[in-house]
């Protein structure tokens, strides 16, 4: 069904970074936000992108904004880094998604969502590091190797889910001894994005808590809002909300500190 | 999202917060007439994974358990909680708890007819006398020992004897309970359960499709559970003497266990035996008795009524039958499967060493059999991924493949489904050795596919 061969194929085949967002993340690494636009402006795509994510209603902007340098001024060092590997991630995702009840808009909402509410976190835990907010464009690509790994297999995996509660990275570990998250490092790895942020990433997984203390806080709340967000009719709607599992008891300790913060009543 | 089905009890299993507006999206309307149509026992919804709810995401669960019980009389409710969510669940509905609550879903196995392990010592305590003398008498007439703490002191102290009992059921509450005739498989018997006053409606509760599908695939004894029955009138009387006659042409013998006649006249039970019906005071007189089980007909198939020959209608849909069986298998094992050979011929299996089998049948637009015969190697890699560890327990080995072999009917099912035929499945019967196999399948044509998966060879057989 799914071999270690179809993994390493799918690792084999993500392209790495494009040279321009190379050049651009570089330029945002040391804060100069009116060179890295003027090398943005030539990825058309990116432009797009940008444009797309930063006009959606959680952005609350009242006209329209188009203009990279604006887009980057308005959004900060932090923030149009985490764009760019937004971007990056998208550049994965399949032309039709098949598994999943996905389309481009829908991702880029999930994307968007993600990084507004990640950041309202990371403000709320006093964290200003750029590669933590950069951490969470990796969480929604599981979502992306998900739907590689799978999509050809639909009605089987399917019909085993209806036998045994069993998600997504539980059936890719017991078939080959690598889990989705893992994946996800290799893509980290792949466009040498800092350690910090695969780090996360697999701790926000739930099943891989971190020794490092601060690492697994933030793998909690990133566990959490991904499944706040999964829990949307939306992302419900698209087969999102059981692809992982979730850890409640994970994240017992910081669920009334998330719902003061997301104003659940 | 759908439902996972395990020992007759349905279970959907939402994971993050539950809204109005997310619980709308976890039950759409095709997933609420899927679970109607569900034959469980029981239908519930796990909070286990479950970080937060409100009465408003919950009420559209009540919605459906409502239009459920209208329809198949199903337990419905939720499990898998927490003190702090029971309370909250408690609190949201106070006096309109018309549903069930099982603290986790091993409890609600103990209360589901089709749960076959029996004889568990459990100690229970409820707030409620009523609620905590219902579960009593429940659990009792399931074949458990029970112990009711009469206060939360007396419970406290009996829990701290935790090795005494198998399970503690506290933060659980009996809403209604069901009525439709639950059917479980112990071995080679079906077991139905039945209870209360039976009367005409015993003709609509009862899945008289399902048990001559039964019959067909091989089952021969099949016993009534008939502890918890307080009397029958003569439509019921009528209705099991004609299940009796029309299974006799099938050699089927049909038990009765526990019935009292202190409320039903006595004459009903000369009838019964008249008609070939056989009374036993307890389900062990039958179940460990394994002289009486071969003479019941629990270990042979024979002198099948019919044996129909494979017609046209199904050599048409072959392909579909072993591409659902190779992709399954395929899916499970992760070895790419080679198809050897082709036969028509009755089952022949060479090298019957090592090697366990399981049915399942089919039956609607189309009906027929499915037999996969496994060696234990493979049965135990297609188990690996199931119970996610490997194992030598033949019986959990067993399980697992019926469970595997219902996912080869699911997809069959399916596939059929996309033609515009329409077939359900029965349950899914194993075999420990070949010959228990060959005694259903003696005398029956079919077409034998030999595959090879690696090394190991692997036989589909289809009958009729």
């Amino acid at each position: 069904m799914i071999t270690k061969d179809n993994i390493d194929s799918f690792i084999e085949k993500i392209p790495p970074s494009p040279k321009i967002l190379n050049e651009t993340l570089s330029l945002l690494k040391i804060g100069d936000l009116v060179k890295a636009a003027k090398v943005a402006e030539k990825d058309l795509a990116l432009k797009s992108y940008l444009k797309s994510i930063v006009n959606k209603p959680i952005y609350g902007f009242r006209n329209e904004v188009s203009d990279i340098g604006q887009i980057f001024g308005i959004l900060g060092v932090s923030l149009s880094q985490q764009s760019v590997y937004n971007y990056m991630v998208t550049l994965l995702s399949p032309n039709k998604w098949t598994l999943f009840n996905l389309n481009r808009a829908l991702f880029y909402e999930l994307q968007a969502t993600l990084s507004k509410r990640w950041e309202a976190i990371l403000m709320h835990l006093n964290i200003h590091d750029d590669n933590i907010y950069a951490a969470i464009t990796l969480l929604p690509a599981s979502i992306i190797v998900t739907e590689a790994l799978f999509a050809q297999k639909k009605e089987e995996v399917e019909l085993l889910k209806e036998t045994k509660a069993l998600d997504y990275n539980t059936i890719l570990m017991r078939l080959c001894g690598v889990g989705l998250f893992d994946i996800c490092e290799e893509i980290a790895k792949k466009w040498e994005m800092d350690k910090s942020v695969s780090a996360v990433v697999q701790a926000a997984s739930g099943i891989k808590p971190s020794e490092n203390e601060e690492i697994n806080t933030l793998g909690k709340w990133m566990h959490l809002l991904l499944f706040y967000k999964l829990s949307k009719p939306e992302f419900i709607n698209a087969g999102l909300n059981d692809f992982v599992d979730f850890q409640v008891e994970y994240v017992s300790d910081i669920y009334d500190d998330f719902a003061l913060l997301m104003e659940i009543e | 999202m759908k439902a996972v089905v395990k020992n007759g009890i349905a279970v959907f299993s939402p994971q993050g917060f539950l809204d109005a507006n997310s619980s709308n999206a976890f039950m759409c309307l095709e997933d609420i007439e899927a679970a109607t149509n569900l034959k469980a026992d029981m239908i519930l919804i796990s909070l286990k994974k479950v970080v937060f709810f409100n009465r408003n995401g919950l009420d559209i669960f009540i919605k459906l358990f409502s239009k459920i019980r209208k329809k198949n009389q199903a337990i419905v409710g939720f499990c898998d909680y927490d003190r702090k969510k029971y309370e909250a669940v408690r609190r949201f509905f106070q006096d309109e708890l018309n549903f069930s609550l099982f603290k986790t879903l091993e409890i609600a196995y103990l209360f589901s007819s089709s749960f076959k392990n029996q004889n568990k010592n459990i100690l229970i305590y409820s707030s409620d006398k009523s609620q905590r003398s219902a579960m009593a008498i429940e659990l009792h007439d399931a074949g458990h020992n029970t112990t009711v703490a009469q206060s939360i002191e007396d419970f406290e102290e009996k829990k701290d004897n935790r090795a005494a009992y198998d399970y503690i059921i506290d933060s659980t509450f009996l809403g209604h309970m069901g009525q439709k005739v639950a059917a479980r498989v112990t071995g080679n018997a079906i077991i139905y359960t039945i209870s209360s006053f039976l009367d005409v409606e015993i003709g609509e509760n009862f899945n008289i499709e399902y048990h001559n599908n039964s019959l067909n695939v091989g089952f021969r004894l099949f016993i009534f559970d008939a502890y918890k029955v307080l009397s029958m009138n003569i439509h019921a009387l009528n209705f099991f003497s004609k299940l009796a006659s029309s299974g006799a042409e099938y050699n089927a013998s049909i038990c009765f266990v526990g019935m009292k006649f202190d409320k039903t006249p006595i004459a009903f039970k000369e009838t019964m035996e008249d008609a070939g019906i056989l009374f036993y005071k307890q389900m062990d007189d039958i179940l460990k008795n394994k002289e009486l089980l071969k003479e019941l007909g629990a270990n042979t198939a024979s002198n099948v009524k019919n044996k129909r020959v494979i017609n046209k209608e199904t050599i048409l849909e072959l392909p579909k039958f072993i591409d659902a069986t190779v992709a399954t298998l395929e899916m499970m094992t992760n070895a790419k499967a080679t198809k050897e050979a082709l036969n028509v011929r009755n089952l022949t299996i060479e090298d019957k060493k090592d090697k366990i089998a399981s049915s399942i049948g089919y039956y609607g637009d189309m009906d027929g059999m499915v037999i996969l015969v496994f060696p234990k190697e493979i049965a135990k890699k297609a188990c690996e991924l199931l119970i996610g560890e490997s194992t030598d327990d033949l019986e959990m080995i067993l399980d697992t493949l019926a469970e595997l072999v219902n996912i080869v009917g699911g997809k069959i099912k399916t596939l059929l489904a996309d033609e515009n035929i329409s077939v359900n499945i029965t349950l899914p019967r194993t075999y420990q050795d070949i010959d228990s196999l060959m005694e259903v399948v003696e005398g029956r044509k079919g077409v034998q596919v030999d595959l090879l998966f690696k090394s190991d060879k692997f036989l589909f057989f289809l009958t009729r």
